[in-house]
């Protein structure tokens, strides 16, 4: 499980409170370890040698067409993100997309699952914005359950 | 099975973040305009009225790249204003944890940011496809530098042992020693990255330019050290606004840094580094150095990556020499006692000289700071680069243009938060 964001820049701290609330409960499952990263680079570090991971990340489609706080889910393949979700995680040179898409080619991919939040605004120092606020509780049941799934559909017990 | 949940602060992912506006008539330029998004101006507005020792806590937030670089500059120039002097264990555990960096970023930006660009692959992903063993070497020894910056820092998003004072709890020795035969094997695996460096096709784009960097006589400068450049120039961070002004830029919400009695726009980084410290690079780095083709005065920007491995050399050669020779700071926390006054300091963040200044109050408040990042420095710079630069490919579709536009914003590793890696091209042909 994977979650992303920036504290200070709005919605794009959406990842991360999700985790943050999540992480009492999913510490206590055995197995599951609750890691805070740095940068979208440590990701391919993070999943090297796991079974799988659910990822939690705000995400902006290009041209826009979603609403503001639509929660999307979306599994990777053996190529990585596909790619139209890919644009969206990743205008700056190196994200999550890429990450994966990395991993994917130099190891052997764990099973990815990644929860999208479509954000609005990610300015540096502003807060979290209504519509992403209201989808929070929402957000973190469905990320113990993707986590449970996770852990049923594992080959290690 | 392991099941891990990671958090991971990546700046704010926005089109228009970074955008290049070109207006252009019969192969002419007519305008062209570089815009990046600069966060460290809300993060000065959100400084004040906060503690000192606050500060080092708030300052890494800034980036999620060089996190170590912007608490560096902050805690030295706030110790030199409060005349707090640690002790060299603590000296030592801080260039150490510098050195984390420097590798982790270095690494970072050769092989997934710049060699696609060189060897023609839309991404990474594309060129691990086709050298996977290569990417995979370059991960391992970039994981070696964010191991270190754990160890040090804390495994936190951000480093949370560096205070004003010294550290709050200092690495142990045995924490320390298993990097070594890992950072061993990094440095026999610099050679061969030099020599991949060396062959990647290189666009050629020499200039006339100053470049600025820390110098410092017993060491190649991280963290301490006078400012120099290559016109010479010789000065300390206490005057650094007095030599460096920031000029708004119309159009755009930047600012760009120029030399303030010229006018005339400066560059910082590893290439400027390289050039002003060279007799004061480690060994191997300086084997690495001559087999990536680089010997100085060399003013090409597209150096740069050479400079990069030659750093990366050296970070991972100084990395081995601090932990062998490593005592604990003890204590590890030095007496801080606030006075007013202004504090600032220049450390070389993986990009260039990072500014920071804070003006405080009696109690240890800051009242005002201001933050001079590398890639605002290197702003104006980039820009000129582009003018020399896209008159030559000009004839080329827009797709094309906007690849090689970003190859050469690229080049110069703008900090991933302080900047942007994505460009919106608009170009206007009359």
């Amino acid at each position: 499980m994977i979650g992303c964001g920036n504290p200070e820049a709005g919605d794009d701290a959406v990842g991360l409170l999700v985790v943050r609330a999540a992480r009492p409960r999913l510490e206590k499952l055995p197995g599951v370890e609750v890691v805070e990263a740095g940068p979208a680079l440590n990701v391919v570090h993070l999943l090297e040698g796991v079974d799988g991971a659910v990822v939690v990340d705000a995400v902006r489609t290009p041209r826009g067409g979603r609403a503001v706080g639509t929660v999307i889910r979306i599994e990777a393949g053996p190529e990585g993100l596909p790619a139209d979700l890919g644009a969206s995680l990743s205008s700056h040179g190196f994200g999550l997309a890429e990450a994966i898409g990395l991993v994917a080619v130099l190891h052997e991919a764990p099973r990815v699952v990644v929860l999208g939040v479509e954000v609005s605004d990610v300015t540096a120092g502003h807060a979290l914005s209504a519509p992403v606020a209201v989808v929070l509780p929402d957000l973190v049941e469905r990320l113990v359950t993707e986590v449970e799934e996770l852990r049923k559909d594992s080959p290690r017990p | 099975m392991t099941h891990r949940s990671v958090e991971v602060p990546v700046i704010a992912r926005v089109e228009g973040e970074g955008a290049l506006h070109i207006t252009a008539r019969d192969g002419e330029i007519l305008d062209l305009r570089l815009e990046i998004y600069e966060p460290p101006r809300f993060f000065e507005a959100f400084l004040q009225g906060r503690s000192y020792a606050e500060v080092p806590d708030i300052v890494p937030r800034i980036c999620g790249i060089c996190p170590v670089a912007y608490q560096m500059s902050a805690i030295h120039g706030l110790e030199r204003l409060f005349g707090v002097e640690v002790s060299p264990g603590t000296r030592e555990l801080r260039r150490l944890l510098y050195c984390g960096e420097w590798i982790e970023s270095h690494i970072l930006h050769i092989f997934l940011l710049a060699a696609p660009d060189f060897l023609g692959y839309p991404n990474a992903i594309a060129m691990a496809k086709d050298h996977p063993e290569l990417v995979r070497t370059a991960l391992d020894i970039k994981r070696i530098g964010n191991d270190i910056m754990e160890l040090i820092g804390g495994r936190e998003i951000h480093p949370v042992s560096p205070r004003v004072g010294g550290f709050s709890r200092a690495a142990r020795r045995r924490d320390l020693e298993p990097l070594l035969p890992r950072l061993e094997w990094a440095l026999s695996e610099m050679p061969a990255i030099a020599d991949v460096v060396a062959s990647l096709p290189r666009p050629l784009l020499p200039r006339e330019v100053e470049m600025v960097s820390m110098v410092n006589p017993d060491e190649y400068p991280i963290n301490e050290g006078d400012l120099a450049s290559t016109a010479g120039r010789r000065f300390d961070a206490a005057t650094f606004e007095a030599v460096s002004r920031e000029e708004h830029v119309a159009h755009s919400n930047a600012l760009h840094s120029l030399m303030a009695d010229t006018g005339t726009p400066y560059f910082v980084g590893p290439l400027a580094r390289v050039n002003l410290n060279a007799e004061r690079l480690t060994p191997v780095a300086k084997e690495v150095a001559r087999r990536a083709g680089l010997s100085v005065p060399e003013t090409d920007p597209f150096f740069s990556m050479a400079a990069r491995a030659a750093e990366a050399t050296l970070a991972i050669e100084e990395s081995i020499r601090l932990i062998q020779a490593y005592v604990p700071p003890e204590p590890p926390m030095a007496e801080v006692v606030p006075r007013a006054g202004r504090a600032t300091w220049v450390t070389e963040a993986p990009r260039g000289i990072l500014y920071h200044r804070y003006d405080v109050g009696e109690d240890g408040t800051i009242l005002e700071a201001k933050i001079v990042p590398p890639t605002s420095q290197n702003l104006r710079h980039m820009e000129e680069d582009l003018r020399n630069f896209v008159p030559g490919v000009l004839d080329r579709p827009d797709e094309e243009l906007r690849r090689l536009c970003e190859m050469v914003v690229r080049n110069y590793d703008p900090c991933i938060s302080c900047a942007t890696h994505f460009l919106t091209l608009d170009i206007e042909r009359r």
